[in-house]
């Protein structure tokens, strides 16, 4: 079978449309309503879930998930659960693609050999690890080279320069484009510089190029060097307001998928 | 996995960072390398070394205490540094090299304050915009240090997350750099972070251990057979340990915080009892819990209370060349009175773990056998504490 990330991507560049990827932090608010949100996103159209691994230590997060994160913690979400909670929404028919967000101690500690497998067993797609540059991937790239392994989804940043070659050259999936930025759509001249980075990114990578968001629409400037966007403390800051509310979500995700067809 | 890499230390250290910090990283690798071959670069460190912050500091023969003991303890009186502890002589190199970067603004992280007093102070003298991020609880029990830094125009800026102590603070700071590289430097105060930074905290340390060997021979005519610092994230121990290390007939101990003891789970012993994992950048034994998340390390002294330690450390132990021991929260309080009484010298909390495991050791040595003890900083900022401590209040973690 085929990787579902790889697959979903083919699909929508035969149909021409941008990914609307959302973030979630897994066990938040609690296991069930978790599991529940992600079946809703699904029906309501988004096309990958990057799904949190709460950690201790998320330096590579800002307020809004480092928030969701130690609440997690608080009511015990561990690495485990979530693989139960993978293995539950494969059971109960999901086939969105799933990639976790995580912390290289998390998967160190629970054994990078027995991650890996987990990852198959559960019908995990992809891994982001942000702590984890090119440079210490070797150890885990070489489990990854077993069938049905999860892709390692590989980060690229506006400080990247003259790495971007190198980070991209046999890079799968898609490029997870951070913006370093927390005002992306606000001032010009940041837009014009991730207008720029994000040309170069698009120019190398011979896979789609995702960019971290705020909003959806915040990507409507540079839609010709996008292939889709990833909304994480926006979706998270969606769910608290709305309480978690489904009908919310879907109505969130569907206006977003809408505002991506109109570009 | 043995590394042939120089990023790492047997396999400890290593760079587990945000890809947007790989260039910085690069950059002051290249940029430290280039400097520190440079004659010009190091005669400046050297002036300010000597006229600023008032090197070579002494090596005292403690000979009050040294008599209660058995063995010759001599200390390397760090404490008497100007802004009283040893991290100046870090401080002042990075910032050195800092300028030479071109950089106009540093960031620093705080335990106990005093890396932040220091980052302050040459924030101060070379200009430059500082801001320190220092953990809510460390501002209450270190108020003193806060005032200092503010007095000296720097800005502290309260890190309410998680533990609020140095481990969430260091979070803070390299979230802040991630943001800002570009025109900011990072001053690391400990030998831990991603390489080069480990590498870098241990040469602009080393100059304790350069200026006690030549001490020593001076005055005993042979080298130490036992050198002690204690060990939080490990920046005066790696200084102590330096020059050393290739000595074998030194016996090199690092004293870690056993806070309310090992056993009870509250203490700050990253090698009595932790696993290797990845924080802050590096590779390095941690305090974890069974799912990897880092626990809360604990420590009547604020610049002990830190889960990790800097890589070579654990290098060093894993080698066997270092033995890391513990002291718990009262050996360490009773050693700093004895050190008051005895000598007329009050030490750092954290300085005074390594005193108290000196005395131990210095019984199993006889008469003949001779120990340097790092004392690392000064007492004068942990008065409260003491206070608090005597009168029955604990402290508060």
């Amino acid at each position: 079978m085929e990787n579902r990330i790889e697959q979903k991507m083919q699909q929508l560049k035969q149909k021409g449309k941008k990914a609307f990827i959302t973030y979630m932090m897994a066990g938040h608010p609690d296991m069930e309503k978790c599991k529940s949100l992600i079946q809703a996103q699904e029906h309501a159209g988004v096309d990958v879930l990057e799904l949190g691994i709460p950690f201790s230590d998320p330096v590579a997060d800002g307020a809004v998930i480092q928030d969701a994160s130690y609440r997690c913690l608080a009511h015990g979400v561990n690495l485990k659960k979530v693989f139960a909670l993978t293995k539950e929404l494969r059971g109960e028919g999901t086939e969105l693609a799933i990639v976790f967000r995580m912390y290289y101690n998390t998967a160190l500690h629970f054994g990078l050999e027995k991650f890996v497998e987990e990852c198959i067993l559960n019908g995990v797609d992809g891994i982001v690890i942000p702590d984890l540059p090119l440079e210490e991937q070797g150890e885990l790239k070489r489990l990854l080279e077993k069938e049905r392994a999860p892709l390692l989804i590989q980060m690229a940043s506006p400080m990247s320069g003259e790495r971007l070659p190198r980070i991209l050259k046999g890079a799968k999936g898609f490029a997870y484009c951070e913006t370093g930025s927390d005002a992306v759509g606000q001032s010009e001249s940041v837009r014009r510089e991730s207008a720029f980075y994000l040309a170069q990114v698009k120019q190398i990578a011979k896979i789609p190029v995702m960019m971290e968001v705020e909003q959806a629409g915040d990507a409507s400037c540079l839609k010709d060097v996008v292939d889709g966007v990833i909304v994480r403390a926006g979706f998270i800051s969606l769910l608290e307001e709305n309480n978690y509310n489904q009908a919310a979500v879907i109505e969130y995700c569907a206006a977003s998928k809408r505002m991506l067809e109109e570009f | 996995m043995e590394h042939m890499d120089q990023r790492y230390f047997g396999e400890f250290g290593g760079q587990f960072v945000a890809e947007s910090l790989m260039n910085c990283l690069r950059e002051l690798d290249l940029a430290y390398e280039e400097a520190i071959h440079e004659e010009a670069f190091l005669r400046q460190y050297e002036y300010y070394m000597r006229q600023y912050v008032g090197r070579e500091n002494p090596l005292y023969y403690a000979e009050n205490l040294s008599r209660g003991y058995g063995a010759k303890i001599y200390l390397k009186r760090e404490d008497l540094n100007h802004t009283g502890a040893h991290k100046i002589n870090n401080v002042i190199g990075q910032m050195l090299l800092a300028k030479r970067m071109g950089k106009k603004k540093v960031i620093a992280e705080t335990g106990a304050g005093q890396h932040g007093v220091a980052t302050a102070t040459g924030a101060a003298l070379f200009n430059m915009e500082c801001t320190v991020y220092m953990g809510e609880e460390d501002m209450q029990r270190q108020a003193l240090n806060v005032l200092r830094m503010e007095m000296l125009g720097s800005k502290v800026e309260c890190v309410k997350t998680g533990s609020r102590t140095l481990k969430d603070a260091t979070n803070v700071a390299i979230r802040s750099w991630a943001k800002t590289a570009q025109d900011t430097f990072y001053v690391i105060g400990s030998a831990v972070g991603p390489y080069p930074y480990p590498k870098i905290v241990k040469e602009f340390q080393s100059v304790i251990s350069k200026e006690s060997k030549k001490q020593i021979l001076k005055a005993e005519g042979r080298l130490p057979d036992v050198v002690m610092a204690c060990v939080g994230g490990g920046s005066n121990s790696i200084g102590m340990f330096a020059d050393f290390i290739e000595e074998p007939s030194v016996k090199l101990i690092g004293v870690e915080a056993a806070g309310l003891g090992i056993e009870t789970g509250k203490h700050a012993s990253a090698m009595a009892l932790g696993q290797p994992g990845v924080l802050h950048g590096m590779r390095s034994y941690l305090l974890q819990d069974e799912n990897g998340n880092i626990q809360i390390a604990h420590s009547i002294s604020a610049g002990l209370d830190y889960p990790g330690v800097g890589p070579e450390h654990a290098c060093l132990k894993d080698s066997g060349r270092a033995q890391y021991v513990s002291i718990t929260d009262q050996e360490a309080m009773d050693a700093l009175l004895e050190l008051c009484r005895l000598e007329g010298i009050i030490p750092a909390i954290e300085s005074a773990h390594a005193i108290a495991y000196a005395k131990k050791q210095a019984k199993l040595m006889g008469d003949d056998g001779i120990m340097i003890v790092c004392l690392s900083g000064r007492g004068d900022k942990d008065v409260h504490t003491v206070a608090d401590y005597l009168a029955g209040r604990g402290y508060l973690n």
